[in-house]
């Protein structure tokens, strides 16, 4: 009887235990898998996110001027492969779970992001551009040799490569 | 007279549409758990389509559920606001474009509120189910006023 009555009391001074959520703040999970955020600027634009979703939620394009990665919330499973595959974080889950649209924003709630190819400094050509997680996982330590390197379409490095050696 | 308090307490129903039980397990923690209640928002779980106000929509609406739901949607009285529950409503999710399923959801009804997610969490439903009642206090206001 007395245990009852400190539990009792126990949670009398406790307070409610309903989260105060469309009121108040709520607790989320730093590793809660919400919305997706991605920066382009570490986007290298290889497609793994694309093929390891389940959902077709992601969506990449190349051509000529660059490539266009494009995000569909209302078809996005949160499975988080995306993050867990993309070698240079580029994609990963934010803990934002605010997924409640109205119908007439159902198709705006996209991310929708551009990145244009660069110019080979030597012709002509358009080649991705390279980045710096990538160069890092490639060669270890960036040098200045690696940084011009990267600047080359295949073609010219190739013929860079020749001149230095024969020529 | 009962329509002006109706505006407060809109009450919920549930058709599960062929769903894979997550969401529906997400809608039942919202409703029967102290720590979400969706009752603080004024709503109540009914059993009956005939007093529904807010709709929720669970599942990519299977072949064998469609009848069912066109069935119980008739049922349900106007004003009404419905809400897609779950990715499998709103767009099909990992199921679109399968042979066995009749969905979205906006090809039979006029869905108000999309809430995403796989399975949703409760926090984001009460977001949902927030917004909703918004549209149904609007809805509603219409409905007398014609």
């Amino acid at each position: 009887m007395a245990q009852f009555f400190a539990i009792a009391i126990r949670n009398f001074l406790k307070g409610p235990t309903t989260d105060p959520y469309p009121f108040g703040e709520t607790y989320t999970p730093e590793n809660y898998r919400g919305i997706i955020a991605y920066s382009p600027e570490l986007c290298i634009g290889c497609g793994t996110c694309e093929y390891v979703c389940p959902s077709g939620a992601i969506k990449l394009r190349h051509d000529e001027t660059g490539m266009n990665f494009s995000y569909w919330l209302s078809t996005c499973c949160h499975c988080g492969n995306c993050g867990y595959y993309c070698p240079t974080d580029a994609v990963y889950n934010s803990n934002d779970f605010h997924t409640s649209r109205v119908q007439s924003e159902k198709y705006n709630a996209t991310i929708n992001d551009d990145i244009a190819s660069v110019q080979c400094s030597r012709c002509t050509a358009m080649i991705p551009r390279a980045v710096d997680a990538l160069l890092a996982r490639a060669y270890g330590e960036i040098t200045d040799k690696v940084r011009h390197r990267v600047t080359l379409c295949p073609d010219c490095r190739r013929l860079e490569q020749f001149e230095r050696m024969y020529l | 007279m009962l329509s002006r308090y109706a505006i407060k307490s809109p009450w919920l129903f549930r058709i599960n549409t062929g769903s894979c039980n997550g969401c529906d397990v997400e809608l039942a923690t919202t409703a029967l758990i102290p720590r979400y209640d969706v009752e603080r928002l004024g709503c109540k779980y009914t059993g009956s389509p005939k007093h529904a106000d807010i709709v929720l929509v669970t599942g990519p609406i299977t072949v064998r559920s469609e009848s069912y739901l066109i069935r119980m949607l008739d049922e349900i009285p106007e004003p009404r606001v419905v809400v897609a529950i779950g990715i499998c409503p709103i767009s099909g999710g990992v199921y679109r474009d399968s042979y066995s399923i009749r969905g979205p959801l906006d090809r039979f009804v006029e869905v108000d509120v999309n809430v995403s997610g796989c399975p949703i969490r409760p926090q984001s439903i009460l977001d949902g189910v927030a917004q909703a009642i918004g549209i149904w206090k609007e809805k509603i206001k219409l409905f007398h006023e014609a």
